[in-house]
């Protein structure tokens, strides 16, 4: 399942690129938005760094900035009309947004290659520009994390309506999620189009986004550390479980329902909660999927 | 030509709907959705074709289908869902754990069947066709919509005529009222899981035979094609994911007779996106549910 692009990355690279497609999974799901369109917005990014560089022979930096905007941008014209709909059915319009993108790009062979992808895209990014990607984005969602904004958006994700008639200004902060999740994501899929030479449809489909959510979740959805951890986990566990050859997948999911069930909360947050002292926190919050 | 289009995507959309009547029923009593029923349906394909391929004739390739994908269903809720049951997070810890249960079914699938793709043998069923004021209509499509005739039937028959489907219904409403006033909630969790997973397995040895192909990865196609009609026909509403199944298959069909290929997908997904934006409760539902209220 997470060996998606395991075949075109070193291990340590491919870590990186998992933990910041959960960096922009968790954005969302921390400010109670259930969407799920961080695999739309990777392969946006992607197409459109690789488009650039290889094309119009752009600089990694700019290519880099493009793929950026591209997901941005995308991420603030789907969450204005998502802005409606809360918990499943912004799941699933958000997962239509995935298959519409993915469609579309099987369909316009002219610009994205159809079934077969963009070949021959220059390779300009190594495993220090990921990196700094990967602790840009941590940063910035740590000082988030650390100001108002992040108390309000635990608030909203807590209770909404509470929230809300405490002064949370709801559809603002909704709107910073879905931005910072888009631009994560585009970032990271240009990042994934110049670290390889050809990128394909395929890759960016369901089974994508079912992975990315799986990191956060696995990891934990509240702390920062959580989709970290995820990534980490689900990454490395299928290259250490090798030697198990075809029981690699069995083993592996497995494992998933085993930790998911000892583990409700997630790996960090349910460790977290049971450590602390103070019993406020280990409060269950009342989740947007919830309602 | 386009009656005959329009009976094909009816027929399809017969599948689609017994598909995610059962997906529907897991969502609307327990709030769950249910990543593994892609694989459930898978399940039941391969039990299907495994009883014909041993000999028995096909109707009992449908009871067993039905048999054996109900009690993979069953074991995923004793596995996956029920530990959660206590949490308070169940809504989110079960997407993974559904995820790993379709990883364990899909990979002992590709293991068992050698990631071959198989057939049922030539002649499973009788190959004659109707034809009624120009259009033809096989045996197998008449087969198709009967058998998922009966099933609906028999679903609404048990929801709202058995003392059961009053159990079920109350669950759905209130787990703490129901059990409070003596109903046995984990007989509820058992019964909807093996009916949901029998569905799944009905329409598995039906889709199995309409496109000849059983395979490990059968059912991912479904799932998605699942949550679609979930939406059309509105959260937790039975009749609507009949018809919306129904509403589906027609405009797969009309796509693929008026589009050029590769165009359907984009439409259709549009159209579950515009839904949701214009009309969260489905085209078919009203505000209120069949088994539950969406929003507590």
């Amino acid at each position: 399942m997470t060996g998606i692009f395991a075949p075109y990355f070193p291990i340590l690279d491919l870590v990186l690129i998992h933990c910041g497609l959960a960096l922009s999974q968790y954005i969302v799901l921390r400010a109670g938005v259930f969407s799920v369109a961080t695999a739309g917005f990777t392969s946006m990014g992607a197409y459109a760094a690789a488009l650039l560089a290889r094309d119009a022979e752009m600089g990694v930096a700019l290519a880099l900035l493009a793929a950026l905007v591209v997901g941005l941008v995308t991420a603030i014209i789907l969450a204005l009309p998502l802005a409606r709909v809360r918990g499943v059915y912004q799941a699933i319009a958000t997962l239509a947004f995935v298959q519409i993108v993915l469609s579309l790009m099987y369909y316009a062979e002219d610009v994205t290659g159809g079934p077969l992808g963009l070949n021959a895209i220059p390779k300009t990014v190594g495993t220090v520009h990921i990196f700094v990607a990967v602790c840009a984005c941590l940063y910035v969602i740590i000082a988030i994390g650390r100001s108002r904004l992040g108390s309000a958006l635990d608030a909203i994700r807590q209770d909404e309506i509470v929230a809300a008639s405490l002064g949370v200004s709801v559809p603002p902060l909704h709107l910073l999620a879905f931005a910072l999740s888009g631009a994560i994501a585009g970032l990271f899929g240009g990042l994934i189009a110049l670290h390889t030479y050809s990128i394909e449809p395929a890759q960016f489909g369901f089974p994508l986004l079912v992975s990315i959510l799986a990191m956060v979740v696995l990891g934990g959805r509240r702390s920062v550390w959580g989709p970290i951890v995820g990534a980490l986990i689900l990454t490395i566990l299928p290259e250490l479980a090798r030697p198990l050859a075809e029981n690699r997948a069995l083993i592996h999911g497995i494992l998933l329902v085993v930790i998911i069930v000892f583990l409700p909360r997630g790996i960090v947050d349910s460790l977290s909660a049971r450590f602390k002292k103070n019993p406020s926190r280990l409060e269950p919050d009342r989740d947007v999927a919830a309602t | 030509m386009l009656a005959q289009q329009l009976l094909n995507g009816l027929v399809m959309g017969a599948v689609y709907g017994l598909f995610a009547l059962g997906f529907n029923l897991i969502f609307g009593v327990h709030g769950i959705l249910n990543l593994a029923y892609g694989a459930i349906l898978m399940v039941g394909a391969f039990a299907g074709l495994v009883t014909v391929l041993n000999g028995f004739p096909l109707w009992s390739a449908f009871i067993i289908a039905a048999i054996a994908a109900g009690i993979v269903s069953v074991v995923i809720d004793l596995v996956a869902f029920r530990p959660l049951r206590r949490s308070n997070e169940i809504e989110f810890a079960a997407i993974i754990s559904s995820i790993g249960a379709d990883m364990v079914l899909t990979t002992l699938a590709q293991r068992l069947s050698n990631t071959q793709v198989f057939r049922f043998p030539y002649g499973t069923f009788p190959d004659f066709a109707l034809t009624f004021l120009g259009l033809r209509i096989t045996g197998l499509q008449i087969t198709i919509v009967a058998t998922v005739a009966i099933m609906a039937a028999g679903i609404a028959i048990y929801l709202y005529g058995t003392s059961f489907g009053r159990q079920v219904r109350a669950v759905a409403e209130s787990e703490r009222a129901a059990s409070l006033l003596g109903v046995n909630a984990n007989s509820v969790y058992l019964q909807t899981f093996f009916i949901s997973g029998a569905m799944a397995g009905v329409a598995g040895v039906l889709v199995g035979l309409a496109f000849n192909t059983v395979q490990f990865l059968m059912g991912e196609p479904y799932l998605l094609r699942g949550f679609v009609v979930l939406i059309i026909g509105g959260l937790g509403s039975l009749k609507g994911a009949l018809a919306a199944g129904f509403l589906l298959g027609l405009i797969q069909a009309l796509c693929t007779a008026y589009l050029p290929a590769g165009l359907s997908d984009p439409v259709i997904y549009a159209l579950l996106f515009l839904i949701i934006l214009v009309r969260p409760s489905g085209i078919f539902g009203s505000a209120v549910k069949d088994v539950r209220a969406v929003r507590q």
